[in-house]
């Protein structure tokens, strides 16, 4: 009996020491994301607030052309971006893992030191760069290579590289933590048994690393589709993410409703995404958060 | 003893819920002789809020927001409470007054009130200037750079010629770059005819070739480096850009001319009316005013003050002598559906662009 007590007693503290932690969940997380998905289904009112009426206007609305083409034209800047960033990603992250104890502090160093700069100062950087008559302009032209100023800044490239820059090392530290794991002894294993390198590679070191390689996919992906600056600062705002959209719905036609069925649809694409990753890697975490 | 650490970690944690309580309220307590000044970052010079301190023995707290958005939502959470002078853009006084959230003003406690340009007073958002006081208006024009584009710039339907390919920047204001359109075909601003703001999208869209980009903040550094040469901005943006190389050349569009103007009101429950009062006489002396609008940027609303302002800046902080009221029309409030079609409308034209 008195033993019981005391688990009762340990419990309640348990309780009361994660209590607030749950209580700011439900209040900062939970709560906000109840009032959008209610938001989404009322009506707006003609020029600022909300209707109390129930309505599924603001879905059908998604439907208009112009807003599906966004979507699609945000997954696209998200693919493309995402299988850049794998491209680069997976081989730095593979190789940062094989590196040295020194060389490992090292490099991780370099690559946490700019996240102490504000993201959007360092974009600014990429504006002195593409910008007519910025750094890369003059070197260009100095080795010949151009004759006539260069239009680099406020395209679609710039704003590809902007989100490459941005998302890279999430891709890096996901893959890295995931190949650190990975015994090379099974790999040497495989090549003694006669697999050549290149199967040696699919068959047992991209499926050991596939959980952190797919979680880099999905801090990239999701990400990807809402930076809505970087398109702004970088594409002169002539490439629309679902994220313009959303911002201008709430800021300029201050229609909430619809804003908030906008982000209603992007919050299930994103856990569409995460439900895939769980599914396919096996694995419930995201690799390379924890 | 581990019980007690819980309900300590649980108190720690709470902290920062009441702390944010506390200095809620500490911001909305006014003691006497403060003033709360509610608008954008800023918009006075220090020596003028100086002044007006060392005159009065009031107390300024200057609070700012970032857009008319945050301010009218912030301004409903206090039921028109909390502050004393909010400036702020024409259409969300509209929407505030309308809210009953804006006071009357008591005229005969503002003795300059007389001092205001005509021309700003009795506009759609307070058709009797019962409300409000204008604060400086805001013309959207064309700068171009001469030396790198061949024609003559007269009006928007210029922006459309084949020369301007790519060379052509843009604000990102909604209502501003469809009303070009609107005014390239004739129409009001203000038209919620759903038809006119489509037909008013096709010929944006023709438009979209030129765009090299659109952007609200700092759109004159692109003029000035050269990453275009013309751009449709806002008057503080044509105030930068002119004071930082005199040969670029200011439009006033030949299709009329587009205006917002910002205000001061006194919400309906300001703890401290009578220091409203006091300092929007203070703002509108000629000598203040002068300050304030060469300070900001923006065109003069004061009557008295347009022969003050320096040389330099007269060009484009006073209207030009042979303007006519009637060639300039207010952006206002239009419907739910109007709204919706331009939203439509600017977001094909800003897909066309990419």
């Amino acid at each position: 009996m008195k033993h019981m007590g005391k688990k009762k007693k340990w419990f309640k503290g348990q309780v009361l020491t994660v209590l607030p932690l749950y209580l700011f969940t439900l209040l900062f997380v939970l709560g906000p994301m109840i009032y959008m998905v209610v938001l989404s289904f009322l009506t707006r009112a003609e020029t600022w607030g909300i209707l109390p009426e129930l309505t599924l206007k603001n879905y059908q609305d998604i439907g208009e052309p112009i807003y599906l083409k966004t979507f699609w034209e945000s997954i696209k800047l998200a693919v493309v971006s995402t299988l850049l960033i794998v491209a680069i990603g997976y081989p730095f992250g593979y190789f940062m893992a094989k590196l040295t104890g020194k060389w490992k502090k090292r490099v991780t160093m370099l690559l946490m030191i700019p996240f102490w700069t504000s993201s959007l100062i360092r974009l600014y950087g990429w504006i002195i760069i593409f910008r007519a008559g910025g750094v890369l302009d003059k070197l260009l032209n100095a080795l010949h290579v151009t004759e006539e100023p260069l239009k680099l800044l406020y395209t679609y490239p710039a704003v590809v590289v902007g989100m490459v820059y941005a998302l890279l090392p999430f891709m890096i530290f996901a893959v890295y933590s995931s190949a650190e794991k990975l015994d090379f002894s099974l790999v040497e294993a495989a090549r003694d048994l006669g697999a050549s390198p290149w199967k040696a590679f699919l068959t047992v070191t991209l499926k050991l690393t596939l959980p952190g390689l797919l979680s880099g996919v999905v801090l990239t992906f999701v990400p990807s589709m809402g930076l809505f600056f970087i398109a702004d600062i970088l594409g002169g705002n002539k490439v629309i993410l679902v994220g313009n959209l959303i911002q201008d719905q709430l800021m300029k036609a201050h229609n909430w409703p619809f804003a908030a069925s906008l982000s209603v649809i992007l919050l299930a694409l994103t856990s569409v995404m995460i439900y895939l990753y769980r599914k396919i890697s096996g694995v419930k975490e995201l690799e390379g958060l924890v | 003893m581990k019980k007690f650490f819980a309900c300590a970690l649980a108190l720690l944690l709470a902290v920062p819920f009441f702390a944010g309580c506390q200095s809620k309220t500490g911001e909305s307590a006014v003691g006497n002789g403060q003033l709360n000044l509610y608008t954008w970052e800023g918009m006075f010079p220090q020596e003028v809020l100086d002044g007006f301190t060392e005159e009065t023995g009031i107390k300024l707290n200057y609070v700012n927001f970032d857009t008319d958005e945050t301010m009218l939502s912030k301004l409903e959470a206090a039921e028109g409470g909390d502050y004393d002078v909010i400036i702020a853009d024409d259409y969300i006084i509209e929407t505030a007054i309308s809210e009953g959230l804006v006071q009357k003003l008591e005229k005969e406690k503002i003795p300059n009130f007389k001092n205001i340009n005509p021309v700003y007073q009795g506009q759609f958002y307070d058709p009797q200037d019962e409300y409000t006081v204008p604060y400086g208006a805001g013309v959207q024009t064309i700068v171009y750079d001469p030396a790198r584009v061949d024609l003559t710039i007269t009006g928007y339907e210029d922006l459309w010629d084949q020369g301007l390919k790519g060379e052509v920047g843009i604000i990102g204001s909604t209502r501003v770059i469809d009303g070009m359109a609107l005014k390239v075909l004739g129409e009001s601003y203000n038209t919620e005819d759903p038809e006119k703001i489509k037909a008013a999208g096709e010929k944006l869209l023709e438009l979209a070739p030129n765009i090299r980009l659109i952007k609200d903040d700092n759109l004159q550094d692109d003029l000035i480096s050269g990453e275009v040469s013309a751009a449709v901005m806002y008057t503080s943006q044509v105030t930068t850009a002119k004071l930082t190389n005199p040969e670029l050349q200011v439009v006033y569009p030949k299709e009329g001319i587009g205006f917002g103007v910002m205000a001061q009101f006194i919400p309906a429950k300001a703890p401290n009316a009578e220091a409203a009062y006091r300092f929007i006489d203070y703002i509108l002396r000629p000598e203040i005013s002068v300050q304030c609008f060469e300070y900001m940027g923006y065109y003069c609303t004061n009557k008295e003050a347009d022969s003050l302002i320096s040389e330099e800046y007269r060009e484009f902080l006073t209207l030009p002598e042979d303007f006519q009221a009637e060639d300039m029309e207010m952006i206002g409030n239009i419907s739910a559906e109007a709204w919706d079609e331009h939203m439509k409308v600017w977001n094909e034209f800003k897909a066309a662009c990419g």
